[in-house]
């Protein structure tokens, strides 16, 4: 259902959609002809935030910006005397204070997933017996009612990518916008990536496991060339349903990156490998021992998404787990990526993530990019997300100074050009019982 | 040396225990007695603590000097000094005047805070590395096991215990895990280094604790298991295993009753029901017992409890046995009934913000901690986690701030209190640690700033006045399990620490 919504808007996109009031603005950066707008592109609303301290997200700061955005884009970021909106425009005075892209959730259930140990409330996993679930979608089970959605949004977190979780491969990962309720366009993008998790997820052994995701590779390579073939019931016995390997085409054409949990050195360089031999686009997450064989990973150009507080040997595939991996993996040229991983409630800590690893050596430029910039990259979405950069959707945060200081929430986030209302079902848990003493209590009588 | 002053307190506390008829809390102090305002026991006078080696030359300690000293008195000190002299601390004031031949260590430009204090981990008995072997928390034999002691599986080898200690954690308390509604008596540890086995890493002073649960783990291990299946099922079986422990003090006071009535009786009379010896013990039953000293207040109730509801039962239960509840933990419904919490003297240890996991955790609010404290309850910041062990100051500092934020104002004293001198109290320990005061064991962190700031870290810790971390000499791995397995995976181990 949900899923030929947004199809049905992004045709509807294709066809008409114009961004903005061009009248009153500079143009946005021309776009490439066949990119499809997102289904969201169509709001008129504009938006001036001025006397910023930009943080663009790519390691450059502009110091007194101003940000113009229309509809769910940024039309313009720059000086303030070289910026402006025309009238009509909601303004929005930072003085001085500091404006950011707003967080990315990689490798999160978010929108899956409303109370962890109740199932019915749980759309994370194809529970079946099949270790190739490359097929599960997880675009169409996101819920925007979700309560961890505002949550979230508003301590600055603004987009995630949505993974399925369970298997060997577990299915297709979604991008969406924590825009609240929207059910027609919270997902901004469906299959951006395939998710797989390596160790011991086929045949109890991680040789096994290797083997499988080789095989699956091959079969799904063999079927997308024999269709036909398959159709007419000419083909052999394929390790995977036809559905799972349809999905990892894409990911075989290089169009798509396969995100790939795994923390044991071994694994990542079978990952590397894996890369290498099938000209496949790669990205770790986990990524425990990236530090020992970080030169291979950045040869490799795959990306580590990683959560610097994991210090402990929680299993021998994390021997060596050290809060400076982030930093290691920086230095050695790896695009590093930070996350709060096996997390959906919580990824807002995200930030607090970024500021161990600062604190582990990690620069702070490198550290707002890696939760923001490095993963529209390492997702594919950089056209769009990762900076406060014209043309791309306005997903931003206000902060009075560094988002990361435990200290600092958002004093405002924009998600898709929206301002938010900075309110979530536990700010209105907080207000409720704020004061306690209009409450019933069996004992007050008593005590009079 | 540490081992010399703990070797007394271990004979002395012995020898108070060869007094009490608790097998299961030998070398074990007393809790305060009347919660919440009565404080737990002081040590007694202390041996000597000369020759301690480089941390207290003969006698004349060791002067910490000038940093910012945030005490959890209610007083911070913008800078000065911390006179350690043996195990305790001697003096804390501006520019205080030691004995001319103390050592002087320059901490300007670093802030020293007391010991932090978890209330709640699984540390050595849920240890990393997580194999099969190594789950040793949850004797889920039965809902109700107040005979098992955390004591008896915590393995002092956990790589964890390096990790919290090097975040500032001085003192914990381990907890048997919530899968049973009695789950056992909790033993308080010192992150003291070269533990070979849990006597040598106990806080001999610390009373146990006692492991409850309320609410749906119970419920979840033991639905298929002969229950309880439901709340009902949980309360039911609490109350009773309490009322049997109330049947179990009638019999033996009834034992006593009659031996003295034995042993005062007219030469060569019978006794009674003309027995002719003296009568005989009741069968003692060590999880009967448990509960007893619990009755009778020498244990404290740690009690794993989500929902405002539930809470407020287990309040009412612990009323109508006479005992009251010293911590709930978890408790992310805690501020709904923070009125309440301060009304019966119990604290709540809690998360930050945890939230969500399961139905009871779904209210969760960062401001939770701030409202309690606003409403004059205790707050705790705990961990539950060998993660979140390590940076409990950062977790204290995002509740800290939610709080500022929604108008409620937390000193940074108040905030760093939830840490040190809170957990001290709910754990029976607050005369001893948990401040930094004139008297108390010098159990102290050295922090590079402001611990309520996420680019902070712990420099050195002090436990008992011994420096038992210090980043700049952080060498070979330290349990024996990561012993040439992590300088293999991490040749350069020397930065990665901590």
């Amino acid at each position: 259902m949900k899923r030929r919504t947004w199809l049905a808007a992004a045709a509807a996109a294709t066809v008409g959609a114009v961004v903005g009031d061009a009248s009153a603005a500079p143009a946005p950066p021309r776009r490439r002809s066949n990119e499809l707008r997102l289904p969201f592109d169509h709001g008129q609303g504009r938006l001036l935030i001025t006397h910023a301290k930009v943080h663009v997200g790519d390691g450059t700061v502009l110091d007194d910006a101003s940000v113009h955005v229309v509809g769910s884009r940024i039309m313009a970021v720059g000086p303030g005397e070289r910026v402006s909106a025309g009238d009509g425009a909601e303004r929005v005075d930072l003085g001085g204070k500091w404006l950011v892209p707003g967080f990315i959730a990689a490798a999160t259930p978010l929108g899956l997933v409303e109370i962890g140990a109740e199932d019915s409330t749980v759309d994370t996993e194809r529970k079946d017996d099949k270790s190739i679930r490359a097929g599960y979608d997880a675009a169409v089970a996101v819920h925007a009612d979700s309560s961890l959605i505002g949550v979230n949004a508003i301590d600055g977190v603004t987009s995630a990518a949505v993974t399925p979780v369970g298997g060997l491969v577990s299915g297709q990962v979604a991008w969406i916008d924590l825009a609240a309720g929207d059910h027609t366009g919270i997902v901004a993008k469906p299959r951006i990536a395939v998710h797989a998790h390596l160790g011991q997820t086929f045949g109890g052994s991680r040789a096994a496991t290797l083997a499988q995701l080789s095989e699956t590779l091959d079969d799904a390579d063999f079927f997308d060339k024999r269709r036909a073939a398959y159709d007419r019931r000419q083909s052999r016995d394929l390790v995977a349903h036809p559905r799972d390997l349809e999905a990892l085409v894409p990911v075989l054409r290089g169009q798509i990156p396969l995100v790939v949990e795994a923390h044991r050195a071994s694994d990542l360089l079978a990952l590397v490998d894996l890369a290498k031999d099938r000209g496949i686009r790669i990205v770790v997450v986990g990524a425990t021992q990236g530090h020992a064989v970080a030169d291979a990973l950045a040869k490799a150009s795959i990306t580590a998404i990683v959560q610097p507080s994991e210090n402990l040997p929680g299993n021998l595939d994390r021997l060596g787990a050290r809060r400076d991996n982030a930093a290691k993996l920086h230095a050695a040229g790896v695009r590093v990526g930070i996350a709060v991983l096996d997390e959906a409630h919580n990824v807002r800590n995200v930030s607090q993530e970024a500021g161990i690893a600062i604190a582990h050596g990690l620069p702070r430029a490198a550290a707002l990019s890696a939760v923001t910039h490095n993963l529209a990259i390492a997702y594919g979405m950089d056209a769009d997300y990762g900076t406060i950069t014209a043309g791309k959707v306005a997903n931003l945060a206000a902060y009075d100074d560094d988002p990361f200081e435990l200290k600092n929430v958002p004093t405002q986030v924009w998600i898709r050009g929206r301002t938010l209302s900075m309110r979530s079902r536990q700010t209105r848990l907080r207000d409720r019982y704020m004061d306690l003493s209009r409450f019933r209590d069996h004992d007050a009588g008593a005590r009079r | 040396m540490r081992s010399r002053s703990r070797a007394w307190r271990r004979w002395a506390l012995a020898a108070a225990a060869t007094l009490a008829f608790v097998p299961g809390c030998k070398r074990q102090g007393r809790p305060s007695e009347s919660p919440p305002t009565v404080a737990a026991p002081r040590p007694e006078p202390r041996p000597s603590t000369a020759g301690k080696g480089e941390s207290a030359p003969m006698g004349a300690g060791v002067v910490l000097r000038g940093a910012r000293v945030m005490t959890a008195t209610g007083v911070i000190y913008p800078k000065a000094d911390i006179w350690v002299v043996g195990d305790h601390i001697e003096a804390v004031g501006v520019s205080i005047k030691a004995k001319r031949n103390a050592e002087i260590v320059d901490v300007s430009g670093k802030t020293i805070t007391p010991g932090i204090i978890d209330t709640h981990s699984h540390i050595g008995v849920y240890a990393s590395p997580g194999l099969s072997a190594h789950a040793d928390g949850n004797e889920m034999a039965g809902p109700t096991t107040a005979y098992a002691r955390a004591e008896d599986g915590y393995w002092p080898q956990d790589p964890q215990v390096e990790r919290a200690r090097a975040g500032g954690v001085t003192t914990m308390q381990i907890l048997p895990g919530s899968a049973n509604l009695i789950g056992g008596r909790s033993v308080v540890v010192k992150t003291y280094p070269d533990a070979r086995s849990v006597d040598d890493a106990r806080f001999e002073l610390a009373p146990a604790g006692l492991k409850m649960a309320c609410g749906e783990n119970p419920k979840r291990v033991y639905k298929d298991k002969g229950g309880p299946v439901t709340r009902m099922g949980n309360l039911a079986t609490v109350r009773a295993e309490f009322q049997k422990a109330v049947e179990y003090r009638r019999s033996w006071k009834r034992y006593r009753d009659k031996l003295e009535r034995w042993n005062s009786r007219p030469v060569d009379a019978a006794g009674d029901d003309g027995d002719k010896g003296p009568p005989d013990p009741p069968a003692r039953d060590f999880a009967l017992e448990t509960l007893a000293d619990v009755i009778e207040g020498k244990l404290l109730v740690h009690n794993h409890c989500y929902r405002a509801d539930e809470m407020s039962l287990m309040m009412e239960l612990a009323n109508t046995y006479g005992f009251r509840i010293r911590s709930f933990h978890h408790a992310v419904e805690a501020y709904k009934i923070a009125d309440r919490l301060a009304e019966h003297g119990a604290a709540a240890s809690v998360w930050a913000d945890w939230w969500g996991f399961k139905a009871e955790a779904y209210d969760g609010i960062r401001e939770n901690a701030a409202m309690l404290s606003a409403a004059g309850a205790r707050a705790i910041i705990h961990s539950d986690s060998a993660i979140g062990i390590q940076r409990l100051n950062q977790e204290a500092a995002k509740a800290m701030y939610a709080g500022r934020r929604a108008g409620i104002d937390i000193s940074d004293d108040e905030a760093l209190r939830w840490l040190t001198a809170n957990p001290a109290w709910a754990l029976g320990v607050d005369g001893t640690v948990g401040t930094i005061e004139a008297g108390k064991q010098a159990d102290l962190v050295v922090w590079s700033g402001d611990p309520f700031s996420v680019y902070t870290k712990v420099e050195r810790v002090y436990i008992e006045g011994e420096p038992v971390y210090d980043v700049a000499k952080a060498g070979e791995p330290e349990s024996d399990f990561e012993l040439g397995l992590i300088e293999t995976a991490m040749p350069d181990r020397r930065e990665a620490r901590p």
